[in-house]
């Protein structure tokens, strides 16, 4: 096994998002960094009769016009997902020059997404030859079908393929599905691909827009959203007493992860690293997070040993924090059993408050955030915490930006059925044993 | 309803069909007692399943929320759960009344709120579906006429008109069941 001196260093030279709250990143996190809400009540489609009627929509006036005709012509194969995805990856592409990279074999791309829901017309249509017992195949192929393009569209793994092709990356390509963990994994699996060597760049990163009504009133029935809240903006409030589920969001978020080396053979510039990765399964239920957070738990021991650090040489954790009965103790459970005495100390922070869930989109955007803060010496707030929770105990920065230095965090995303992944990511230090070791964690 | 068109033995047998088929167990093996999550092993899922399963049965519809959940909503907050998300006198008190006696000994309060999902028995969902059938009109709604009868053993239909009899849902008549309580105990 390679020691952490002579194993490949892993780069972030870009990155990108779309979400509810800003057009970019920068939009974002300013946006995050005042406390604003991007959750409203939903546009899209009807919800009346719903008991949750609110979520965190993109404005499509932040998408551009897609105007070449490689795009134009990807872009019927896309769902609305994968067109957040598209917005958010020239961002961060741009960012890291990614044009001017000549050994394109050499880039891979890893996306966390689930393809579209079926579409509501579809199912329609599939009705009307179906009388219960059997097809008429011949009616249904004789006029218009169902849409082929919708077929495509429900694809997870023609996620990965377009955005490969979008962005002409003929290295290893990778789809993952594991709901809120995925835009996780994806950054995880895909600094590991470059660790071993098998890719000097990668894409990664996730999206979803789970926003119309078959997705949405899946989520109802597992009874998972929050139905209880006086306005939009105050109903995700994660750790709070009062939450009462998660809001649902759309979004995508990306990275362009580079082995150091690589990065500056090119000159470009390094926005920071990615120290490490832990991945795990709780084995427990579908829906119900294992009590003592046991998968959480693996997941960031595994990211620090990992980052061959230590608990103690983490300043900040950017928390799953869902605004779930569930995860939000549970999450706090693992947290202190991680870190023991010093789980107190540490500022926790759930973007969800003001993003809302973005389901696969999510681990990519809070990392991205996580590093944008560590790089502004600003942690950013925990918004509508108001009532303590007396299971959920920890510093989580209250509804205020907190200006303060720190140079290591841990990002966390727990999926659904258990599927956790935890990223260790690290300002960038330009010495060669990696990030400096003495960063001021108690500057004000 | 003045007539029981559907026994208590009927219910009990379709919940622990439901339950045998949505945990993948053997009928026989449960008992009215059985917590659903301490004994039988169900997770939260678990319960929607089975709900679904009776809604489908008996052509009802079920409360979704924990009485508990609705003392909250209709007497204010910290009225049931205080604010260690721990039950308060007040719903201990209460939830004896909704037993019509003695509790188990586990119910106490001070007791989590996370700990009352364990005490959904075979048989309290049971006595959930009895409530419901219990609110049978006198007549249909749609002919006007009092003929109902029993299809299937499980269905309750119009003998007149043949239209499925309609009741009122779960978490309606628990509101109604509270606020009948609380005017004649005054509890909160």
């Amino acid at each position: 096994m390679l020691t952490s001196s002579s194993r490949r260093r892993v780069v972030i030279t870009g990155y990108g998002m779309v979400t509810p709250l800003g057009k970019n990143t920068e939009d974002t996190f300013e946006k995050a960094s005042q406390g604003k809400s991007g959750i409203d009540y939903l546009s899209r489609f009807d919800t009346s009769g719903l008991p949750c009627r609110i979520g965190g929509e993109v404005n499509d006036q932040w998408l551009e016009k897609e105007e070449d005709e490689k795009s134009l012509r990807l872009l019927a194969f896309s769902s609305r997902g994968l067109r957040l995805m598209a917005k958010a990856t020239r961002e961060a592409a741009g960012q890291a020059g990614l044009d001017h990279v000549v050994k394109r074999e050499r880039i891979g791309c890893v996306l966390g997404f689930h393809g579209d829901n079926p579409s509501v017309e579809d199912l329609v249509l599939l009705h009307r030859y179906y009388d219960g017992k059997g097809w008429d195949s011949r009616g249904l192929l004789s006029l218009e079908g169902y849409s082929h393009l919708n077929f495509l569209r429900r694809k997870p793994d023609v996620g990965g393929a377009i955005l490969s092709r979008l962005f002409r990356c003929a290295g290893p390509a990778l789809s993952i599905a594991s709901a809120c963990a995925a835009g996780s994994q994806a950054i995880g699996e895909s600094f590991r691909i470059i660790r071993d060597g098998r890719a000097d760049v990668m894409i990664a990163g996730g999206c979803d827009s789970q926003l119309n009504f078959v997705g949405f009133v899946g989520f109802v029935l597992i009874k998972a959203l929050a139905e209880k809240y006086s306005t939009p903006q105050k109903a995700s409030r994660p750790f709070d007493r009062k939450r009462s589920g998660f809001v649902m969001s759309e979004g995508a978020g990306a990275v362009i992860l580079e082995d150091l080396e690589h990065a500056r053979s090119r000159g470009i510039p390094i926005l920071g690293e990615v120290l490490g990765y832990g991945v795990s399964a709780d084995a427990y239920r579908i829906t119900d997070t294992h009590p003592k957070g046991l998968g959480a738990v693996l997941a960031m021991r595994g990211a620090i040993e990992d980052a061959s650090l230590s608990s103690a040489d983490i300043d900040y954790i950017n928390a799953h924090g869902t605004s779930t009965a569930q995860n939000d103790p549970t999450e706090t459970t693992a947290i202190k059993e991680v870190f023991g005495e010093r789980a107190r100390e540490i500022p926790v922070s759930s973007n969800k408050s003001m993003l809302g869930h973005t389901i696969g989109a999510a681990g990519a955007i809070e990392a991205i955030l996580t590093l944008v803060g560590m790089n502004r010496s600003i942690i950013l707030p925990t918004i509508n915490y108001e009532f303590p929770d007396p299971k959920c105990d920890l510093d989580y920065v209250p509804n205020e930006a907190r200006r303060k230095k720190h140079g290591r965090a841990l990002s966390n995303s727990f999926g659904f059925g258990g599927q956790n992944a935890c990223l260790c990511i690290g300002r960038y230090d330009d010495r060669d044993d990696g990030p400096s070791l003495c960063l001021d964690s108690h500057a004000p | 309803m003045k007539e029981k068109f559907i026994s208590e033995e009927t219910v009990l047998e379709e919940v622990k069909k439901g339950v045998a088929e949505t945990l993948n167990r053997d009928k026989a093996s449960i008992g009215p007692e059985d917590s659903l999550m301490k004994d039988l092993g169900a997770e939260s899922l678990d319960f929607l399943d089975i709900t679904y399963r009776l809604e489908q049965t008996f052509g009802i519809k079920m409360a979704r929320h924990f009485v508990l959940e609705h003392v909250e909503e209709m007497f204010g907050e910290g009225s049931a759960i205080d604010e260690n998300g721990q039950l308060t006198d007040k719903a201990v008190e209460l939830l004896k009344i909704r037993a019509g006696g003695d509790l188990p000994a586990e119910i106490h309060a001070g007791m989590d709120m996370d700990e009352v999902p364990t005490l959904v028995t075979v048989k309290t969902m049971t006595m959930g579906v009895m409530d419901i059938l219990d609110s049978l009109p006198g007549a249909c709604a749609a002919c006007g006429n009092s003929a109902w009868k029993t299809e299937n053993g499980v269905r309750i239909v119009c003998g007149s008109c043949g239209a499925n009899a309609t009741f009122d849902n779960g978490d309606d008549l628990m509101k109604a069941w509270l606020s009948k309580v609380q005017e004649e105990k005054k509890l909160f």
